[in-house]
């Protein structure tokens, strides 16, 4: 076919290879480039020609990919894959192949390129799928503001915990811990205490004893009704806590 | 309902919105794209960066043409919106799925015991 500048010569990756699949036709905006192998790789997408030259697709590019297996859009299975970004094939007008989309020659939107891998064993479209979805997974969007990725620590990491015997958690006051719970963590916290404050007023009536330590920190943010103690009912009685 | 086994997303997951999406599994959905086109499909997965992926979709591209693809994935970078359908219960969802999370956390794996809770250090 014509030059296609964007095709360059380069060896095929070797390490983290999810998926090769060889005798694989390529077409752009419904141009075939020809047959090679397609390799998905962990790091990038890359295609070969036989002949040794390619082109590779980095992933953080790549917004979607599909497999095609109508055939009365597309005469072939294939394995559709759409691109930000402008390839030097495309052209901005003329007749396009097969009735196929042509791109979008808008100059307000962002410009995609369409490919089509197109393998001859039509079996392998899950295992090459499969393997691009796993290895767009490994390149999340750098640019996500939308949500707080920092963690440090928050997840409550048993492994990590039981290494570490020695680490116990400080403890927060009543504040500052509210602040660091879930709303299903403060669900839990609700129901303890709700617990707890049933447990009070019998716990310190058996002991017979109430300091102003302890009425204060049952307080905290807390209804607790407690019943009237009679000092020392139960002076001689052994209480577990 | 597929819990991720990787810690660093359960969290994610648990402290976002992104956990209602996981629930949507078997759901069929519609996704709308950042480039305005949409995807209607039954929800395979969702990951903990919003990366969706379906299968027996109905795709409409933004020039409005409509085609049918088996599966199909999508970056959560490229994701607009998806509609939750009208007969989730959407917080049912949410805490079905932070159950799932939460036996995985402390039950999950080994056969010792777990607490629930760190201990605290008492004054």
């Amino acid at each position: 076919g014509g030059a296609m500048s964007f095709l360059k010569r380069f060896l095929p990756p070797a390490d983290g290879v999810r998926h090769q699949q060889p005798d694989t036709e390529v077409l752009l905006a419904g141009r075939s480039l020809g047959a090679g192998t397609l390799y998905i790789a962990e790091s990038r997408l890359s295609w070969l020609e036989n002949s040794g030259v390619g082109f590779s697709l980095e992933y953080p590019t790549i917004s979607l990919h599909a497999v095609s297996r109508d055939l009365s859009a597309y005469p072939w299975e294939h394995l559709y894959i759409m691109v930000n970004g402008k390839f030097e094939e495309e052209t901005k007008e003329g007749p396009v192949a097969e009735g196929e989309d042509k791109e979008d020659s808008d100059d307000d939107v962002e410009p995609i390129a369409e490919f089509r891998f197109v393998p001859s064993d039509k079996s392998a479209l899950e295992a090459m799928f499969s393997a691009m979805c796993e290895c767009q997974a490994l390149h999340p969007d750098p640019d996500d503001d939308d949500s707080d990725n920092d963690y440090e620590g928050e997840e409550y990491d048993v492994e990590a915990h039981e290494l570490e015997q020695g680490d116990i958690p400080t403890f927060y006051t009543y504040e500052e811990g509210l602040s660091h719970l879930t709303a299903e963590g403060q669900a839990t916290l609700e129901r303890l205490e709700g617990m707890l404050a049933q447990s009070v007023s019998s716990q310190y009536n058996m002991a017979g004893v109430r300091t102003e330590d302890s009425i204060r920190e049952f307080e905290d943010g807390m209804e607790v009704d407690i019943a009237p103690v009679v000092a020392g009912q139960f002076e001689d009685a052994e209480v577990d806590h | 309902m597929e819990i991720s086994h990787s810690v660093k997303e359960r969290t994610i997951a648990e402290n976002s919105l992104v956990i209602l999406l996981q629930g949507l599994h078997g759901h069929v959905t519609t996704v709308d794209l950042r480039d305005e086109s949409t995807a209607t499909g039954r929800v395979t997965n969702v990951d903990a960066f919003m990366n969706v992926r379906l299968a027996e979709v109905t795709f409409t591209d933004r020039q409005g043409t409509v085609s049918h693809l088996d599966e199909f994935f999508v970056t959560g970078r490229n994701v607009r919106y998806v509609h939750i359908p009208d007969q989730v219960d959407i917080r049912a969802t949410i805490e079905r799925q932070l159950q799932a999370i939460h036996r995985i956390r402390y039950f999950g794996g080994r056969d010792k015991g777990r607490r629930e809770f760190p201990r605290a250090k008492h004054k």
